[in-house]
């Protein structure tokens, strides 16, 4: 029988309505309006939008802050899905790696919340299950009444082994640090052996990972100096990037804030990045620092999916942006249910 | 040599050669183009359907560029009708 590929014609699909999903997200004139309105208001502004269907459903069962941090959740896991649907192949396969972030942060958010004795119901609003650990088995690990027996539960998992190596040690410490670090170090780890197992399209995800993989690192970097907690620094490090773990531990070691700038500018070659470090003078705080090394961090994918239209950087692209909606929309609401002047909470958003 | 090769055929045979060899230049003109403009439609069409997938409003305009490249087929067209004609 003779078999016709399809060419490139489901990559060309996928990215064209990424790249349409890219557009519908709210701008930053829109931003600059929800800081003067209310809870309520910023319900209603948003039900207009993308959220409806979420705000509809819930509206009946939850309100204020509630209601906006569940719909926020299930319109992000419902769009994750979505288009763990309709991707094709191996770009498919590229995206559930990805996605599989939101499974360490889903477990960290139940390990704290657990650890810390908030309500079910509170934990569960603010998990996405949007990668391999689906809702139902999120929900089978809220009724766990343990830590314990929530990690017994995750026997399986690809998680499991690091999960159960370091729970001891995390309940003694009340901090799950190195756990998550761990878990990321291993999630990198298999995103960088899968980009580079021969896959096509692996190069430009390949891509995306060094990108974020340096990110993470440099953003670690400043927190560690801003802790002043140089020791912990090489367990802080994600090996794979640009960075060895010698020339991070270097360059926390750093003291003075100017030579740590100058130090950083030789070690890297990416132009707005540059652009940023020049622009670093004077006294920043860290949360300024990280908000722009996430707009440098989107700049390049963006450049990134303008140069490789129908490879996995449009879709990377937009998941990023989505999620930082959300995160920005969150924001937004859980800085006026405390009150915050808008100022503050316009420091929080990534527009 | 050329003129040596013509020994034998008889006008008739001749003009039915140039009838055959213009119906082939027509045939690869309306052929080629036809599979350019589909090569052409292919992505179009893929990114037209991603589109209003998302956004029905654009069924119009997508619809519109989708058929930009069947140009070149009426291009081919019009070339196989010139030599047939």
């Amino acid at each position: 029988m003779v078999k016709f590929s399809a060419g490139p014609v489901p990559y060309v699909y996928v990215c064209t309505r990424m790249r349409v999903r890219k557009s519908k997200l709210i701008p930053r004139e829109d931003y600059l309006r929800l800081l003067n309105m209310s809870i309520p208001e910023i319900t209603r502004f948003i039900e207009e939008t993308q959220y409806k269907k979420e705000i509809d459903e819930l509206a009946s069962s939850f309100h204020g802050i509630d209601l906006l941090e569940l719909a926020l959740s299930w319109n992000l896991a419902k769009e994750y899905q979505s288009i763990q649907d309709i991707t094709p192949g191996v770009l498919k396969r590229f995206t559930q790696s990805y996605l599989r972030k939101w499974d360490i942060q889903n477990i960290l958010t139940i390990f704290r919340g657990k650890a810390q004795g908030m309500k079910t119901g509170k934990i569960r609003e603010i998990l996405v299950p949007g990668g391999e650990l689906d809702k139902v088995f999120l929900d089978r690990l809220l009724k766990e009444d343990s830590l314990e027996k929530i990690v017994e539960a995750l026997r399986g998992q690809s998680i499991y082994p690091v999960i159960a190596a370091g729970i001891t040690t995390a309940i003694e410490e009340e901090s799950f640090a190195k756990i998550e670090n761990a878990l990321y170090k291993q999630f990198y780890e298999n995103l960088l052996s899968e980009a580079t197992s021969g896959f096509k399209g692996g190069r430009q995800f390949l891509e995306y990972i060094l990108l974020d993989i340096d990110m993470i690192n440099i953003r670690n970097m400043f927190r560690l100096r801003a802790d002043k907690l140089p020791e912990d620094a090489s367990t802080m490090v994600i090996p794979g990037g640009r960075f060895s773990i010698q020339d991070f531990q270097d360059l926390v070691s750093i003291e003075d804030e100017k030579s740590f700038i100058d130090a950083l500018k030789s070690k890297v070659t990416l132009k707005p990045l540059l652009v940023l470090l020049d622009a670093m003078t004077g006294e920043r705080s860290l949360r300024e620092i990280e908000i722009d090394l996430i707009k440098v961090q989107l700049a390049q994918m963006e450049s990134f999916s303008k140069m490789k239209p129908f490879s996995i950087h449009p879709i990377l692209t937009y998941l990023e942006k989505k999620k930082y909606e959300i995160f920005n929309l969150r924001a937004i609401a859980r800085g006026k249910e405390v009150n915050l002047p808008t100022d503050r909470i316009r420091g929080y958003l990534v527009m | 040599m050329v003129g040596e090769e013509l020994v034998g055929l008889t006008p008739e045979m001749i003009e039915a050669s140039q009838a055959g060899m213009k119906a082939i230049g027509a045939a690869i003109a309306v052929g080629s183009t036809g599979l350019a403009s589909a090569a052409a439609e292919m992505a179009i069409g893929s990114a037209a359907v991603g589109a209003t997938a998302e956004n029905k409003d654009v069924f119009g305009l997508v619809l519109l560029l989708t058929v930009i490249p069947e140009t070149i087929v009426i291009f081919g067209l019009v070339v196989a009708l010139l030599l047939i004609f």
